[in-house]
């Protein structure tokens, strides 16, 4: 791995981490989605570095909980999906997706409780979570219908320059 | 001719998520909730509420909720905070535990110490649940 490859990892998920608990006070509004799809169409696989940088350091912050099982798969979901429409720029495109993501969030973070009371516990999370999927679904729209292009700017502006700079 | 069924895909894409959105939130609210307070329920639970040199409170909850949590919260017996291990609950009955004096809400079941937290207890017909408030950590 290369210098510059650390130091965007570095200061990306610094930058994850910053938001995450900027927002935490809102819930189920966030910009870490928007992010990592960021990072996932600027720097490719170099972002699971930095969705596990994030998750590391949440786990260090508040402690281990059922909450950092899901982490270790949610954002990777995220991730991997947008590895898939990675050629795709348009907001709207991006804001759906992110929107079905915030809506399907309930679902993914579901599956440990899966093992630990079985099908009936899953699904009662999964129902008892249905409003706040809903707030997620609509934050995570707007958020991405409305910031998607000038991050998206910004970001290739940076990696533009730091390649600049290198080379 | 482009543009135009990509206008067409962008509003479908958005009213499709929407539609489910709403959907989801309408079956939460008029077929989950609405039907959970419309019938008396199927579960019938014992809550003792012990404090220490008091009466032993008793209360039978009839209800449908799948978790402890839910249950006592329809009857409004709980308050607490939210922590990274589930809720916490900080107050039984209007009585609060004091973090001055060490106190806590301990749950045990049949008198049975639970490994789970309150919104993980999965309630079934005739279970006993008691609330016990706690000196010392």
């Amino acid at each position: 791995m290369r210098t510059k490859d650390m130091v965007i990892i570095g200061i990306m998920s610094a930058l994850i981490i910053t938001v995450q608990i900027g927002l935490a006070f809102l819930p189920n509004i966030e910009l870490v989605s928007l992010l990592i799809i960021l990072c996932t169409i600027v720097y490719r696989w170099k972002t699971l570095f930095i969705i596990y940088v994030f998750v590391i350091v949440e786990v260090l912050i508040y402690g281990f909980g059922i909450w950092s099982i899901n982490y270790l798969y949610i954002w990777t979901v995220l991730m991997l999906i947008t590895m898939l429409f990675r050629n795709k720029r348009s907001p709207f495109f991006w804001a759906i997706l992110s929107g079905a993501y915030g809506l399907s969030f309930g679902t993914l973070c579901s599956v440990p409780y899966l093992f630990i009371g079985g099908i009936p516990m899953a699904v009662s999370k999964i129902i008892s979570g249905i409003p706040f999927d809903v707030v997620h679904c609509i934050g995570n729209y707007v958020i991405a219908l409305v910031l998607f292009k000038p991050l998206y700017r910004f970001l290739e502006w940076i990696n533009q320059k730091g390649n600049d700079l290198i080379s | 001719m482009k543009e135009r069924k990509k206008l067409l895909m962008t509003v479908l894409g958005t009213l499709i998520l929407f539609s489910v959105a709403f959907l989801l939130l309408y079956l939460f609210y008029f077929k989950v909730l609405k039907a959970d307070t419309a019938s008396e329920g199927s579960k019938e639970i014992l809550i003792q509420v012990i404090v220490p040199d008091e009466e032993v409170l008793e209360f039978t909850i009839i209800t449908n909720a799948e978790t402890l949590r839910e249950a006592l919260d329809e009857k409004k017996l709980i308050g607490g905070e939210e922590s990274i291990y589930g809720f916490l609950i900080t107050e039984v009955n209007g009585r609060k535990a004091d973090n001055s004096k060490q106190e806590w809400w301990c749950i045990t079941k049949d008198g049975e110490f639970s490994d789970y937290g309150v919104d993980m207890l999965i309630i079934q017909d005739k279970d006993k649940y008691e609330l016990t408030l706690m000196e010392g950590y």
